[in-house]
C-alpha cells in the first residue's frame, strides 16, 4: 500500500533521514520505534508532504507521491495526526472536526454523512461539540485530532506518538479507537516512544536508528528480539546485547534491512 | 451631564470607524504575521480616490465605497501575489521594511498626482447633525459609523460562517494544523490580505469625509491603528474592536474635559499602562495552554 525507497530528507543543511526503506501492507498497524533523533517523526512528515524528501521514492498504491503538496496527499487518503499542536484552540470542537473535511467542503451531503459517522465513532465530539478545543484535556484533544482526520475517510492514518502526555485511561481510549479504525479497514502507521504500548498495538514493527531502518518484522518478533528488548524494554531475560538476530527468511521473524545511503 | 453623554456618543461613533480600519490590520497580522505599515497609506489612497470620485461625479463619498472596496480587494490580492508573498516565512520585521517602503511609494505617487495639500470631501450633510435628546450627532459621523458596522458584520459572517473564513481562522491559529487538513497557506494568505485590504475601501471613503487628509497623513493613521491593534492584542479581532472603542472614547473625553491637544496622548498612556500588566494586549489568549 505505502512504500518508501531510499528516502533522504532533512531540515536546513543536514539529512535526518539517510535512505529509508519502508513498506506498509493494507490493513496493518505498523509501529516505528527507535531512540530520539532516529528520524521517526520525520518519516511521517515526509509521507504527509509537510517535508519534501531530497531524494528517494514514496508511493501510495503504486502512485508516486513524493513531489505532491500536502493537500494532494490528503486527497489520496493519507492523513496525519501530529505529536501535538494540531487543533485550532479558539475554534469549537465541532468546527475543528468540520475543518477535517475542508477538502470535501463542496459536497454537503458527504460532509454531513462523514460528520455523523465521526460523531458515532468518537462520542466526545458530540458531548463537547461547542467547547473550544483549547479547553480540552490532553486525552480529549488527541481523540478530537483523530476524529478530525476521519472526516476524509482515510485509507492510511499516520499517528505521531499518540500516547504522548496521556494518562492510562485516556491512553486506553486512544488505543481502543486505533484498533477499531484498523478493524474497520484503515491502515495505520504510528511512531511511538512507548515501545511496549506501540508494539503491543501493532501488527508490524520497524526499528529506526540514525536516520535508517535497522530492523523490520512482525510486532511480536521485534518485541521478542533480544537486542530490542535490552535497548528499549529494560532488558530481556538472559539475552546478551549482540547484533540483531539476522535470521534467515523465517516467515515473520525479524530480518536485518540493508539500507544504502 | 449632557457633555458626558455627548462625548461618549461621539467617542463610540469614532471608535466604530477606527474598529473597521484596525480590523484589516489585525486580520493580516493574525494570518501572515505581516505588520502592514502600508495600511495607513491604503486608507489615504482610497480617501484620495473617493475625493476624486466625489469631486468629479458628485457621488456620495461614503457610498463610493461600493466602488473602492472591490477595487481594494483586487489591489490587495495583486499586492500580495507580486510583493508580499516574496517574504513569506521571513521575520515580521522584514514585513515592516517592505510595507514601509510600499507606503512611501504610495505617498510619493499621491504627492505627484494629487499634490501635497489637504483635501476633504464635503457632501451636502457635512455640517448637519441629528439631535437626540439634547445630544447632537453629526450626520457624517453617524453614516460613517453605520457603514463601518455593516462591514464589520459582513466580516464577522465571512469569518465564522463560511469555509473561506474558517480556513483563515484555522491558518491564524495554527498554520501547520491548517496545512494538515488541506488549507493551502499561500491562497489563504492572499485572500486574507485581500480582505484586510478591502476594509480600507470603506475605511478610506469614510475617512475622506470625517478627516481632512493629505498624502503624508498615513503616518498619523498607521500609528493610531497600530496602537489599537497592540492594545487589543496583535491578531485579535475582538481586541481591535475594544481597542478602537477605547481610542475613540479617550479622544473625545479628553477633548471635552481637557484639551484637544492632549487627546491622542491620553490613548498612548492607556496603552503603556495596559502593556505593563498585560504584555500580550487585552485579548491575549486565555487558554489552558497558549497553543493546542
Amino acid at each position: 500500500m505505502l512504500s518508501l525507497k531510499g528516502v533522504v530528507a532533512g531540515y536546513g543543511g543536514g539529512s535526518v533521514l539517510q535512505g529509508v526503506d519502508l513498506e506498509c501492507a493494507p490493513q496493518t498497524i505498523t509501529c516505528i520505534v527507535g531512540p530520539n533523533g532516529a528520524g521517526k517523526s520525520t518519516v511521517l512528515r515526509v509521507i504527509s508532504g509537510l517535508l519534501k524528501p531530497s531524494s528517494g521514492e514514496i508511493s501510495m498504491n503504486g502512485e508516486a507521491i513524493a513531489d505532491r503538496s500536502p493537500d494532494e496527499i490528503l486527497r489520496r487518503g493519507i492523513t496525519q495526526v501530529p505529536q501535538s499542536h494540531a487543533l485550532f484552540p479558539t475554534m469549537s470542537v465541532r468546527e475543528n472536526v468540520l475543518m477535517g473535511g475542508y477538502l470535501i467542503r463542496k459536497d454537503r451531503a458527504l460532509l454531513r454523512e462523514r460528520l455523523d459517522m465521526v460523531l458515532e465513532r468518537v462520542p466526545i465530539v458530540a458531548t463537547r461539540a461547542n467547547d473550544n478545543a483549547g479547553n480540552l484535556s490532553g486525552g480529549q484533544r488527541r481523540m478530537v485530532e483523530i476524529a478530525r482526520c476521519l472526516m476524509l475517510d482515510p485509507k492510511l492514518i499516520l499517528l505521531d506518538e499518540p500516547s504522548l502526555g496521556l494518562d492510562p485511561r485516556s491512553l486506553a481510549g486512544v488505543a481502543g479507537l486505533i484498533n477499531e479504525l484498523n478493524q474497520a479497514g484503515t491502515t495505520v502507521l504510528l511512531v511511538e516512544q512507548n515501545v511496549r504500548l506501540g508494539l503491543g498495538l501493532a501488527t508490524h514493527g520497524v526499528v529506526m536508528e540514525g536516520g535508517k531502518v535497522r530492523l523490520t518484522g512482525t510486532a511480536t518478533a521485534i518485541k521478542d528480539d533480544p537486542e530490542i528488548a535490552s535497548l528499549y524494554l529494560g532488558g530481556a531475560s538472559g539475552s546478551s546485547p549482540g547484533g540483531p538476530s539476522s535470521g534467515g527468511p523465517s516467515s515473520g521473524g525479524p530480518k536485518t534491512e540493508t539500507t544504502s545511503v | 451631564m449632557t457633555h458626558l453623554v455627548q462625548a461618549i456618543a461621539l467617542g463610540l461613533l469614532i471608535g466604530g470607524v477606527y474598529a473597521l480600519m484596525a480590523s484589516g490590520l489585525t486580520l493580516i497580522f493574525g494570518v501572515m504575521r505581516i505588520i502592514n505599515i502600508a495600511q495607513g497609506a491604503f486608507l489615504i489612497l482610497v480617501a484620495m480616490l473617493t475625493w476624486w470620485l466625489w469631486h468629479e461625479t458628485g457621488i456620495d463619498p461614503i457610498l463610493a465605497s461600493v466602488v473602492t472596496t472591490p477595487l481594494m480587494f483586487g489591489f490587495g490580492w495583486v499586492a500580495y501575489r507580486l510583493l508580499l508573498s516574496r517574504i513569506r516565512g521571513s521575520s515580521a520585521s522584514m514585513s515592516v521594511l517592505l510595507t514601509f517602503g510600499f507606503a512611501l511609494v504610495i505617498e510619493g505617487i499621491l504627492n505627484i498626482t494629487a499634490g501635497n495639500k489637504f483635501k476633504s470631501a464635503t457632501p451636502s450633510y457635512f455640517e448637519e447633525s441629528f439631535r437626540v435628546g439634547g445630544v447632537s450627532l453629526p450626520k457624517a459621523q453617524v453614516f460613517g459609523f453605520l457603514a463601518a458596522m455593516a462591514v464589520l458584520a459582513v466580516l464577522y459572517f465571512v469569518l465564522t460562517r463560511t469555509w473561506t473564513g474558517r480556513a483563515i481562522r484555522a491558518a491564524t491559529q495554527n498554520p501547520s494544523g491548517a496545512a494538515l487538513v488541506g488549507v493551502g497557506a499561500a491562497s489563504t494568505a492572499a485572500l486574507a490580505f485581500a480582505i484586510g485590504t478591502a476594509t480600507t475601501g470603506v475605511g478610506g471613503s469614510i475617512l475622506s469625509v470625517l478627516y481632512p487628509f493629505f498624502p503624508a497623513s498615513h503616518y498619523d493613521w498607521i500609528s493610531r491603528l497600530l496602537g489599537i491593534v497592540v492594545l487589543g492584542g496583535m491578531g485579535s479581532l475582538p481586541g481591535a474592536l475594544i481597542g478602537a472603542g477605547i481610542l475613540g472614547l479617550a479622544e473625545t473625553l479628553t477633548a471635552t474635559y481637557g484639551s484637544l491637544n492632549w487627546s491622542t496622548l491620553v490613548f498612548y498612556i492607556v496603552i503603556m499602562v495596559v502593556l505593563l500588566f498585560r504584555p500580550q494586549g487585552l485579548f491575549g489568549a486565555k487558554l489552558r495552554e497558549d497553543t493546542v
